[in-house]
């Protein structure tokens, strides 16, 4: 599990990425199981909203809106949640973001904390940074115990821990929290995780957390979760350190309205989440009294500069085009080699990185535009994927390092068949010929030789008609005569 | 790339440079077509709600007014716990006598934790998602106090309970400072699916529905939040 790569500036391509959990029938179980189980229960809660498309619609409105006035949202934001007594940091990228929080976490000479589940946190590799300044980072949401305690990674946005089954978990809690006996029944495991961080709630002063939403209009704060772990977070420790991407804002606090149906819904087929808690500043009596906000924008402005790709942004990390992806379904989550995985991730990853790294993520997908109908903000994943593909191959044409290469050689014999219809059909007769060799009497071709040995060492290929549809139509022409 | 701009003015910057230029032709229009209102009776809205809780396994009783100690009394036995934490706004009459009750004067976290329960009001009820809301006033408490005891026992008038999420957005015109939205009580289906009762969070949730308000002392469950 160690070996995972979660840094896109140095986890190998995808196809190299996915063949682990390929070839692990455990990992492919637990991953069909998890993402099976979330997609019912979404179909079922989904189809009981008649307004569904109008909640969508809606949802991706606030936020096309609030990306296109993103500079004025969120200078209304740190006004508000200034007079509430917050204090507002802006990182650049994310060596200024972890700057921020260690200088933070200095002055209030911590040497631990806690931490709410937060993608964000990752995305900025801030664990790692926490422990080379000696501060120990305790996550408090039960997957991220898992992976923290297992020292494995997420793979997947919402249930970040659903490629670990039951008996891995038992191992892991028996070994590190000194338990024994411990059973691997899920109730005896998650009492355990109650247990072993109660103390940590109580007593360690300094929390971290990502956030779901920031409301402009009073500066408040949104976090939707499950276990209680973040209404911990929230509330118990002295000092609170919140980090969010500048995307995450939304106009007004009424917004949540149609936020929180679609979120909740889409990420774990829930009505509404067992705790949401949304919070502005600080007060007496009740919480931190000391609140920072980072906001993050670490590649989220070349984004929203390209009209296609402005759209990502849109995204509140549902995880709703994970568990429908047919790709993310078979290869998991650590293939894509990035804290954001799946259909978001083969789009987000790319262009955090600035098209430098990760440039097979575009190609990890069939177009079949399933996570496209399942997005509650309605980001057209798959027209996205295309513009990527597009500048991924004019980078490299650019470069010249691929002319050689058999796709591109291919690509442009292809090119020179398929622009004249005389050539095109010499090739298809010629095709049908030599396909034929290989097709057996059931009509499929199950081996092909070479370069087609790609294709059928995972599946079939059905050979080619003995009519091509022109010829068909010619010959129904002629009949009808 | 980063030079001598602070990263405030730099990212600022860069965001409405990049936004000058038109959005996506297919970008959406806003128009919120949704349902705000909910369409069902007042006794199918709080049947609802009773249904929800009970989906999420909630303990819920109905009760009017005039027997609202009685029931209160009732929960508390059943639980078979002791001490019990109450908000200082929680009105007088419900901390029954029998129970050793610790009222929220400044209590640390410590000793709201060596409780076994708690009893809260709420501010509201969203009947489609059966959720409790707290807006953590006099009588609702601060947010550590429904959040430490295992137990928890919420009492909510009906004529709290909206049917839909617009509807709540619509009972205040100025946001809370501080709200927290209870949709049964904590869980997690981090392990194999399994949906486990009882994280961090306390892991029972009960709820007095009261009808039949013109006994309740409105004042007291108002508080902070109007």
């Amino acid at each position: 599990m160690s070996q995972v790569v979660l840094d896109p500036r140095l986890a190998p391509p995808f196809p190299k990425a996915a063949l682990p959990v390929l070839r692990n029938p455990q990992l492919r179980k637990n991953v069909a199981h998890a993402t099976d189980v979330i997609q019912a229960k979404r179909g079922k809660l989904v189809a009981e909203k008649t307004d569904w498309q109008e909640l969508r619609n809606a949802a991706a409105a606030i936020k096309d809106d609030v990306l296109s006035n993103l500079g004025n949202y969120l200078e209304e934001f740190e006004a508000r949640c200034t007079e509430a007594g917050g204090v507002v940091h802006w990182a650049w990228d994310a060596a200024e973001a972890r700057r921020i929080i260690l200088d933070i976490l200095r002055k209030e000479q911590a040497s631990q904390v806690i931490k709410i589940k937060t993608m964000t946190s990752s995305e900025i590799d801030l664990n790692p940074a926490l422990k080379s300044a000696g501060i120990e980072a305790i996550e408090t949401d039960l997957a991220e115990l898992i992976l923290q305690l297992g020292e494995d990674e997420p793979s997947h946005i919402v249930v970040p821990a659903l490629h670990v089954s039951r008996s891995q978990v038992r191992e892991i809690f028996a070994r590190r929290m000194g338990l024994a006996d411990l059973s691997d029944d899920p109730q005896a495991l998650t009492a355990a995780a109650r247990t072993y961080l109660r103390r940590a709630f109580l007593t360690v002063p300094t929390a971290i957390s990502g956030a779901n939403f920031l409301v402009a209009e009073n500066g408040s704060v949104a976090i939707v979760e499950s276990e209680g772990n973040g209404r911990m977070c929230l509330t118990l420790p002295k000092t609170l350190i919140t980090l969010a991407g500048v995307e995450k804002v939304i106009p007004k606090f009424s917004d949540l309205e149609v936020m929180l149906q679609v979120l909740a819904r889409s990420a774990t087929g829930e009505r509404m989440n067992p705790y949401t808690s949304v919070w502005s500043g600080v007060a007496t009596g009740d919480g931190p009294q000391k609140f920072h906000v980072v906001l993050l924008d670490n590649g989220r402005s070349n984004i929203l500069a390209r009209k296609t790709e402005r759209q990502t942004l849109r995204c509140i990390r549902c995880a709703a085009c994970q568990n429908t992806c047919p790709v993310y379904r078979q290869t998991g989550g650590h293939a894509y080699g990035s804290v954001y995985g799946g259909p978001i991730g083969a789009i987000l990853t790319p262009q955090l990185q600035r098209m430098e790294h990760a440039q097979s993520l575009p190609f990890a997908s069939s177009l079949c535009g399933a996570c496209y109908e399942v997005c509650p903000v309605k980001i057209n994943i798959p027209e996205v994927l295309i513009e990527l593909r597009a500048r991924v191959v004019n980078q490299e044409r650019r470069r010249g390092v691929r002319f050689f290469d058999p796709m591109y050689l291919g690509m442009r014999v292809a090119n020179w068949f398929f622009t004249d219809s005389r050539r095109f059909r010499f090739a298809q007769s010629w095709g049908r010929f030599g396909l034929g060799l290989f097709t057996q009497r059931d009509g499929w071709i199950h081996s092909l030789p070479g370069l087609g040995a790609r294709w059928t060492m995972t599946r079939d290929l059905r050979g080619l008609p003995r009519q091509t549809f022109r010829d068909w139509w010619n010959a129904r022409l002629k009949e009808g005569q | 790339m980063k030079g001598p701009m602070p990263s405030r003015l730099l990212i600022l910057d860069r965001l409405r440079t990049a936004t000058v230029r038109p959005a996506h032709e297919e970008s959406p229009i806003l128009r919120r077509r949704y349902i705000r209102r909910g369409q069902l009776s007042e006794q199918a809205r709080i049947q609802l709600m009773a249904d929800r809780l009970w989906e999420y396994d909630a303990e819920v009783v109905k009760c009017t007014s005039e027997n609202l100690v009685g029931a209160i009394t009732d929960r508390l036995q059943m639980s078979k716990r002791l001490r019990f934490a109450a908000p200082a706004g929680l009105p007088a009459e419900w901390t029954v006598p029998g129970f050793d009750w610790k009222i929220d004067h400044n209590m640390t976290y410590e000793e709201i934790e060596q409780c076994d329960g708690v009893v809260t009001t709420a501010f509201a009820g969203i009947a489609e998602s059966g959720t409790i809301v707290l807006h953590h006033s006099q009588s609702e408490g601060r947010r550590a106090l429904s959040l430490l005891p295992d137990w928890h026992l919420c009492i909510l008038r009906t004529d709290q309970v909206v049917e839909t999420l617009p509807e709540y957005f619509d009972l205040f015109r100025n946001a809370p400072q501080f709200a927290t939205y209870i949709s049964g009580p904590s869980a997690t289906a981090d392990i194999e699916m399994t949906r486990i009762k009882g994280v961090h969070g306390p892991r029972f949730l009960n709820v007095i529905l009261v009808q039949d308000t013109s006994k309740v002392d409105t004042a007291a469950i108002q508080g902070r939040s109007q």
